[in-house]
């Protein structure tokens, strides 16, 4: 039998190699990690047009001429801050949607406090939520506005225009989970267990760190040793640490969540999965996704481990709109917004798309029967789309 | 002599010879009063000085005659032989009680020792074995049947709720602990398994003569492995259940160490959260109330514009 061959003295040598590197690196770090660092995030300029309790609603300051009839209304999740969508310069969706000539408007749902608590998903989307679609309306004379909804704030969208079509000119869904039934994601494995009446309870907010904990737990070898090594690797290059830095202040901005908004949105949701059955009630009123009528589109991440494929793809064959389309990109939850591939395919395409749709609405039938036309097919080497023609 | 005449042996004869010493002493404590000792000086007589004198002599004369009378009665056989009979049952529960304890503790150390076994054994990868959790397990039933009824003991007295909400707190921070304990050692095993898997892995490669040369191409091995184990665990039911147990037992905690903060804010001039909750609910109702009633007024004023 012969000796497994060990090449000690190659081992040997590369350890050497890498030792002298890691010796570089860390006699350079010092100067860019004590030298001055711009980690600044959110640094698009905004002003603070409407604010209700703790939420406050941001419109930003256009840096081109307005192209687009309709203004867009971003609706960030509870979880995280949406200071993500502006996250540097170069990879900020709000600088790309800005640049396309779009009104844009963003809700800032601020840092719940103790008092908070009793807030349900009724008060968010029939109110507060409500209460900023008229705001903007009248703000600009239209009958309706674009919504756009992100992760938690997608499925207050498609519960909102559910309920209000009739203000809803066009909806776009990213990484919205709408279709709890589903083993691919842990959460939804790990949420049916929890006794979540207990949880609030006990704690009444939930705990923006508790729900960081858990989001580290979902893949602790990525996010609590892999990431740092990359930083260790390359924390002599400036540019790497500032743009770190900058994900690493999001990502562990976690304001808490109201616990009666908590309670029901896994209740409802994860627990008995009745968004997608349209069993859900909001504020009395049943949420039948039927209603929703008006074009949607919906963006969703291939390796997306928090809102994965099964949780979103399930919609557009739900909804009563016949113009619909799935957008399936090969990036997970956050690498939608902020991976410079796909910040070339996500902004252009909903900007496309909504161009098609921004006509404005007249009264009479002809107009309706007009935005239910499906859309030209039209092939682009860039996309890599799902569209779904079929009805179930 | 004969044994009757002998008088009584063991923990009597101590006894009596006790109280005999301490009576003898205590008798001649009160006979050397100040004043008899010729080097004592006596200061200048006054109403207060004396009045205090004879506060004093009056105390320590009821404690004499107390001891006396005690001593008198302890000295009837009848109750020296249950005295003793109490005094000897003293071991016998310290006894029980220690082999309870070894009992618990030498349950725990098999679980122990079967693991300690189990090292070295190959480990094939992304498997979990019945996921080790004998010893916390163990630990939990000793807990529940020994010592978990001694917080659960009835409380007596004016301030017996108090009293139960400490025990309980103290109660569920011993639960508290054991589940962190569980969760985090759940935690702690994809690490275990994953070097294990390494070595094996590593070990191939070496016969096969492709190890790699570079330092970080362990490290990937390693991780993918490490990744591979969580997604095992976290996906199994085990991992779920001791996850939904861990908040149970954190939540009935928090609760428990609520209630005894509750009670020392009670005797401060702070509201409590409690307080505060019942305040907050009122106010959102309230603005609720408000709302709605605004934008039924906004509704209606527009309905009278509209022509």
């Amino acid at each position: 039998m012969s000796q497994p061959t060990i090449p000690i003295d190659l081992i040997l040598s590369k350890l050497a190699e890498e030792a002298e590197k890691a010796q570089e690196r860390v006699q350079k770090a010092p100067d860019v990690l004590l030298g001055p660092l711009d980690t600044s995030i959110a640094s698009s300029p905004y002003e603070i047009v409407y604010e209700e309790d703790r939420v406050k609603l941001k419109y930003y300051t256009p840096v081109t001429e307005t192209q687009f009839k309709t203004p867009l209304l971003v609706v960030y999740a509870l979880i995280n801050r949406e200071t993500m969508l502006d996250l540097q310069p170069g990879r900020s969706v709000v600088q790309s949607l800005l640049g396309a000539g779009i009104d844009l408007y963003m809700i800032d749902w601020g840092y719940p406090k103790r008092k908070d608590k009793f807030l349900t998903i009724d008060d968010h989307v029939n109110g507060y939520l409500d209460n900023i679609v008229d705001f903007i309306r009248k703000r600009h004379n239209v009958p309706q506005i674009h919504l756009m909804g992100i992760c938690m704030g997608g499925s207050f969208c498609v519960m909102y225009s559910a309920l209000h079509p009739e203000k809803i000119k066009n909806l776009i869904t990213t990484v919205t989970p709408t279709n709890f039934d589903t083993d691919q994601g842990l959460l939804h494995i790990w949420l049916r267990e929890v006794n979540v009446d207990k949880m609030v309870d006990t704690f009444g907010n939930m705990p923006g760190d508790l729900m960081n904990y858990a989001f580290l737990l979902l893949n602790p070898a990525r996010l609590m040793i892999d990431k740092y090594v990359g930083f260790y690797e390359n924390m002599d290059n400036r540019t790497f640490v500032e743009n770190f830095i900058r994900m690493e202040k999001w990502i562990f901005d976690s304001p808490d969540v109201p616990g009666e908004t908590f309670r029901q949105f896994v209740k409802d949701c994860y627990q008995k999965n009745l968004l997608i059955q349209s069993k859900m009630e909001v504020g009395g009123r049943r949420v039948d996704l039927k209603k929703i009528t008006m074009p949607l589109l919906n963006f969703y991440g291939q390796f997306d481990h928090l809102v994965p494929p099964g949780a979103c793809d399930l919609l557009t064959k739900k909804v009563g709109s016949r113009d619909v389309e799935d957008v399936c990109l090969d990036t997970g939850h956050i690498g939608i917004y902020v991976s410079s591939k796909c910040q070339r395919e996500f902004v252009p395409k909903i900007v496309r798309w909504l161009k098609e749709r921004d006509a404005p609405v007249k009264t009479g039938g002809a107009s309706r029967k007009a935005l239910r036309r499906k859309p030209k097919a039209k092939p682009d080497p860039l996309e890599k789309e799902k569209t779904n023609n079929e009805k179930g | 002599m004969t044994q009757e005449q002998k008088g009584p042996e063991g923990p009597e004869a101590l006894l009596s010879a006790w109280m005999k010493t301490a009576t003898d002493f205590w008798g001649s404590v009160m006979e050397a009063w100040p004043e008899t000792s010729p080097s004592f000086e006596a200061p200048p007589p006054s109403e207060e000085g004396e009045a205090a004198k004879v506060r004093m002599k009056e105390g320590m004369d009821s404690v004499l005659k107390n001891w006396q009378i005690f001593s008198s009665i302890i000295k009837s056989p009848d109750l020296q032989e249950s005295v003793s009979k109490g005094v000897n049952a003293l071991p016998e529960m310290a006894l029980k009680m220690s082999r309870v304890a070894f009992e618990g503790f030498f349950n725990l150390q098999k679980q122990w020792l079967n693991r300690m076994g189990r090292i070295g054994r190959s480990g094939e990868a992304f498997k979990f074995e019945d996921l080790d959790q004998g010893p916390y397990k163990a630990w939990m039933e000793m807990y529940e049947k020994e010592f978990s009824q001694l917080y659960n003991f009835p409380q007596l007295g004016l301030t017996r709720f108090y009293q139960e909400r400490m025990s309980q707190a103290m109660d569920q921070f011993n639960r508290y602990q054991a589940s962190m304990g569980e969760f985090f050692h759940l935690l702690y095993l994809p690490l275990e398994k994953s070097n294990h898997v390494l070595r094996e892995k590593m070990a191939a490669l070496a016969e096969g003569g492709k190890l790699p040369e570079n330092f970080q191409d362990y490290y990937r091995i390693w991780l993918k492995i490490l990744e591979g184990h969580y997604m095992t665990l976290f996906k199994s039911p085990e991992f779920t259940q001791t996850l939904a147990k861990t908040l149970e037992a954190t939540e009935n905690f928090m609760e428990a160490k609520q209630a005894v903060l509750q009670d020392l804010l009670q005797s401060l001039p702070v509201p409590t959260n409690k307080d505060m909750d019942d305040l907050y609910r009122e106010l959102y109702l309230l603005k609720k109330k408000v709302k709605e009633l605004d934008k039924k007024l906004q509704d209606g004023r527009l309905e009278e514009k509209a022509p």
